[in-house]
């Protein structure tokens, strides 16, 4: 039997810290499976590294009658609170700017087919997801990842999520610059950053290059940057306006203007500072409060603006903030062919039409992005592949996600497009209509997702079948209409940006329950998700398909010349807005029409029965718990290279765990310690052992010792006794540091 | 030869007069009705949006069962994630007498009865494992696929008759390694497992 794995496979190929955390993940892993590892401090754990529940993971299903138990193995093993080990989870693939190679592309398809099911969808934040993956194989889906450069670090949990950024940044016509290369630096700065450890919640940056395009959609984020170019002393500067506080959810909040310009070099350290007043000030114990919309409205955004610029004054110089911009004069994506022109060929009507909609003009001349439009934003491992070869053939690495949950090729010569459409539609990806009214959003919902209430996507998969089918005739006014669907409140679907939006919801009728949609009208996506629509009232979900006929064709009746939706339901109102769907508001009983009591595509007699408790706060649990696992997961580590007769690297892993200790421990106190092995040793040694804090009552300084002695004479040559010496010196050490956070913790001041 | 990371088992309708969607309610009834009682069915996932691809998943813990239409070749599709055995020849034993008896399933499922047929003179078989089982077309990767392309014929023969065959097929290297099985006398399902059944 072979030992190799795809650690030994991938070393060279992984950045080392990647590589070192998938590790550290790994060994948490095998804690939480000897129960040694607190459930919310592992669950957080692996949030933070991408790997997140799934629907039925609490082992309860319902079949249409009854709720039954699904019968895992081992069934009180878990993976978090309520949340079984061997029940298949979700991965969130992070994709900052939605920005992918050829090769990542590869990879993502090799990985969805021999660790989830062969389908990889797209997600309406630029992110890959693969569903049903068992966390066993999430070490190795993670490594081959990092081979080719993806992490799945904070894409879930408490922490700084996937960066979106127009997926047209750089070959817009609007644009004011290109905002891609400060998204990247703005997504490897706060990468693992220290000051983003400590959130209460999750927390969504966004940027955009001009104000009036949707792409970014940064009105709707935590945090949003707008680009922007300012005459400073007679030359043009950039800068982005800053936005703070957006977000969707129950109650959507249009994000505040902290600055109406932040110069380039400035980007960094402002987002540093906002960091580090939403750690320190942001709600910790009721998620429902935690995001940052609430910080900014109690505070108000005078005294939030106030404490970010206090807090910048504060912090310690970071040659980061800047070292990105002397690389931005280079900063150039490269197309594969020369420019040319299409010239007026004369082409078939389905082509004119993908054209129309699923083609944009380059400010670049003789370039365009194309846009794959994806159907629910799923594409299967072999599609994947295929694309990947036509992006090498005609674009090269020019691909990205866009938050329409679609991928756009950029920087397709224009002469190619015939060809190109002709490829994609071999691979059943030459769908047209992208960004129309067929081209619907739609979150996991009931599919997958804990807390879906009714089927988003299978309405999502009913609708685009029947608007496609009478795509040809539907009029103009209608067609570039956007329907966007969540399966609940929560909003993941963004059905407040979209013309006509549904979340999903219920409604009782004799005894049974009946899936329902809310039905929102009027939100704008354009002006980057300038306002949010309008919740008019709930139809069954059966009726959808006729109640967006019957909104539709009133529009088109009744609007004024130019008029568009947004205006258009503005002018009739609520309160007439509602009466067009009121007739869909009927509950017919069981009995009459029973097909009402499923949902889309689910043939089971409708319930709630399956929500399970979601995992979108991430568990609060304290820094201190969240720092500390790391270090017990290398001091386990150590005992496998002991183990694997590898004194040496036993050694150092015991070393580091001591020092990944007295980090959490000094952070406690004292948040800017740092990573330098000297100046985490000289803290713990001034804050903790000499004012005798870490003593314990029978050892007194022994267990210090072991750190500070390790650290004044590394041996040069370790050797099995050695190692191990050091290891049971380093398990005792993580002990001490555990007794000393709970007698001292809670009662320290943070310093900053 | 270790037993692969997944290992899928696809055979080919023959007829098939309804579209992917009416698979829906049969899996949900089989989950249950616990149709497959050494295995724990888990839920029904519901693709058939995208082209040529797999349509409608049966997900299990062990295995699921795929409504496929890849390359345009529709079929049920058997893929094994775990437990299978230790050993390539267990892994295959297990993949296919569970993929047989889910074409048995599904010919005789009360609401699909006589509305399709499945074939079994011929097979895809996918070894989902690039680590172990690389899709090379020389050097040791290819030595070890031949090797599995000769104890894949020994075995199927034994089940499937003495004219079967077993070739690798010529995909895509990022494609996993997959076999073509073709057995013109093969017998019908239910000879074939119980001949398995005698077997085991
Ligand atoms: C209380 C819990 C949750 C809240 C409040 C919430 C809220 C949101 C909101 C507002 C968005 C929209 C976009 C944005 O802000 O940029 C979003 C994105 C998303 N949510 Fe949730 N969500 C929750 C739980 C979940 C769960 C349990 C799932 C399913 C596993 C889920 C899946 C998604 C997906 C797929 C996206 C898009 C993408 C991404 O971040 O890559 N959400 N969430
Ligand atoms: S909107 Fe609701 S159903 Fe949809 S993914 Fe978010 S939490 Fe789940």
């Amino acid at each position: 039997m072979s030992n190799i794995g795809w650690k030994d496979v991938l070393a060279d190929e992984m950045p080392d810290d990647l590589a070192h955390e998938i590790d550290i993940f790994e060994g948490q892993m095998e804690l939480m499976g000897q129960g040694k590892l607190d459930e919310k401090v592992f669950a957080e754990t692996r949030l933070r590294r991408g790997v997140y529940g799934q629907r039925y993971d609490n082992g309860q299903r319902h079949d249409g009658f009854e709720s039954r138990e699904l019968e895992f193995e081992e069934l009180d093993r878990i993976k978090g609170p309520d949340t079984l080990w061997h029940a298949p989870g979700m991965m969130r693939i992070k994709v900052p700017g939605g920005g992918l190679t050829s090769e990542q592309m590869d990879v993502l398809a090799q990985v969805a087919d021999e660790y989830s099911d062969g389908i990889l969808h797209v997600t309406t934040r630029q992110d890959f997801q693969l569903h049903f993956v068992h966390i066993e194989d999430t070490p190795d889906l993670m490594r081959r990842l990092a081979s080719v450069g993806i992490t799945t670090r904070e894409a879930c949990g408490n922490s700084v999520r996937n960066v979106t950024c127009c997926h047209l940044a750089g070959v817009c016509q609007t644009e004011a610059f290109d905002a891609t290369p400060y998204a990247d630096a703005f997504a490897q700065f706060l990468l693992g950053h220290d000051d983003i450890q400590d959130f209460g919640r999750k927390f969504k940056p966004a940027f955009s290059g001009c104000e009036a395009e949707a792409c970014g959609l940064v009105m709707m984020h935590d945090i949003g940057y707008l680009a922007q170019i300012k005459e400073v002393d007679g030359k043009p500067k950039r800068g982005f306006k800053v936005f703070v506080g957006g977000g969707l959810g129950t109650v959507p909040h249009q994000a505040k203007v902290l600055s109406e310009f932040t110069p380039e070099e400035e980007m960094l350290p402002e987002i540093q500072a906002v960091s580090r007043v939403f750690a320190r000030l942001g709600e910790k114990r009721n998620r429902n409060r935690a995001r940052i919309k609430f910080l900014v409205a109690k505070l108000g955004i005078e005294e939030f603006r106030r404490l970010v610029e206090e807090e910048r004054k504060t912090l310690p110089h970071d040659d980061r903030w800047t070292a990105y911009l002397d690389t931005l004069p280079h900063y150039e994506e490269k197309p594969t062919r020369p420019p040319t022109f299409l010239n007026g060929q004369v082409q078939n009507s389905e082509f004119n039409q993908w054209l129309e909609t699923n083609v944009y003009g380059q400010r670049q001349e003789g370039y365009s992005v194309v846009t794959v439009n994806l159907p629910l934003g799923d594409l299967t491992s072999q599609q994947t592949w295929e694309l990947s070869d036509i992006a090498r053939k005609y674009v090269g690495d020019n691909v990205r996600t866009t938050v329409e949950q679609n991928i756009v090729l950029r920087w397709v010569s224009d002469s190619d497009l015939p060809s190109v459409y002709e490829e994609l539609r071999a691979i059943g990806l030459g769908d047209p209509g992208a960004g129309t009214i067929v081209d619907i959003t739609a979150c996991p919902g009931t599919d997958t997702c804990k807390l879906g209430i009714a089927s988003s996507r299978g309405l999502a998969g009913e609708l685009r079948t029947r608007l496609t089918a009478k795509s040809a005739s539907l009029p103009d006014a209608i067609k570039d209409l956007k329907i966007k669907i969540s399966g609940c409140f929560n909003s993941c679907g963004q059905h407040h940006v979209s013309d006509i939006g549904f979340f999903g919801n219920s409604r009782r009728s004799g005894n049974f329950k009946m899936p329902h949609f809310q039905v929102i009208l009027g939100g704008k996506w354009r002006d980057n998700a300038g306002s949010y629509g309008l919740a008019v009232g709930a139809v069954p979900s059966k009726t959808v398909p006729e109640v967006v006929d019957t909104i539709t064709s009133r529009y088109v009746e009744e609007r004024t010349k130019g008029e568009t939706f947004q205006e258009w339901i503005g002018r009739i109102g609520k309160k007439e807005a509602r009466s067009i769907i009121q007739p869909f508001m009927k509950l017919p009983a069981f009995e009459q029409q029973p097909e009402f009591f499923s949902d889309w595509g689910d043939p089971r007699v409708f319930s709630l029965g399956d929500i399970g408790i979601g995992e979108c706060a991430g568990e609060v649990v304290s820094l201190f718990s969240m720092e500390i696992s790391p270090a017990e997961s290398e001091a386990f580590e150590a005992q496998i290279a002991l183990d694997e007769d590898d004194p040496a690297r036993a050694d150092a892993l015991a070393y580091s765990s001591m020092l990944k200790a007295a980090r959490a421990l000094v952070r406690t106190q004292f948040l800017d310690v740092g990573d330098s092995p000297d100046r985490i040793v000289e803290e713990f040694k001034s804050r903790f052992f000499d004012t005798e804090l870490f003593f314990d009552q029978y050892a007194k300084g022994k267990f210090g010792q072991y750190l500070l002695i390790r650290h004044r004479n590394p041996n040069p040559n370790p050797d099995n006794d050695s190692a191990h010496r050091l290891i049971e010196e380093a398990l005792l050490f993580i002990e001490a540091t555990h007794a000393c956070e709970s007698r001292v913790g809670g009662n320290v001041l943070v310093e900053i | 030869m270790i037993a692969p990371h997944r290992l899928s088992v696809k055979f080919f309708f023959e007829d098939l007069s309804i579209d992917a969607e009416s698979f829906i309610p049969v899996f949900h009834r089989w989950i249950r009705e616990n149709v497959v009682p050494n295995e724990l069915l888990l839920d029904v996932a519901d693709y058939k949006h995208v082209l040529d691809g797999p349509a409608i998943f049966l997900i299990g813990h062990e295995a699921d069962y795929v409504v496929d239409f890849t390359d345009a070749k529709p079929g049920l599709m058997y893929v094994r994630k775990r437990d299978a055995g230790t050993d390539l020849a267990d892994a295959l034993d297990t993949t296919m007498s569970q993929a047989l008896h889910g074409v048995k399933l599904t010919e005789d499922d009360v609401e699909l009865k006589g509305k399709l047929k499945l074939r079994t003179d011929a097979a895809a078989i996918v070894l989902l494992d690039r680590l172990n089982y690389p899709n090379a077309a020389n050097g040791d990767g290819a030595d070890a696929a031949a090797a599995v392309q000769a104890q894949l014929s020994d075995n199927l023969a034994a089940i499937f008759g003495e004219d079967a065959t077993v070739t690798r097929v010529a995909n895509d290297a990022r494609e996993p390694l997959t076999f073509k099985l073709s057995a013109p006398s093969a017998p019908d399902v239910d000879t074939i497992l119980s001949q398995l059944g005698s077997a085991v």
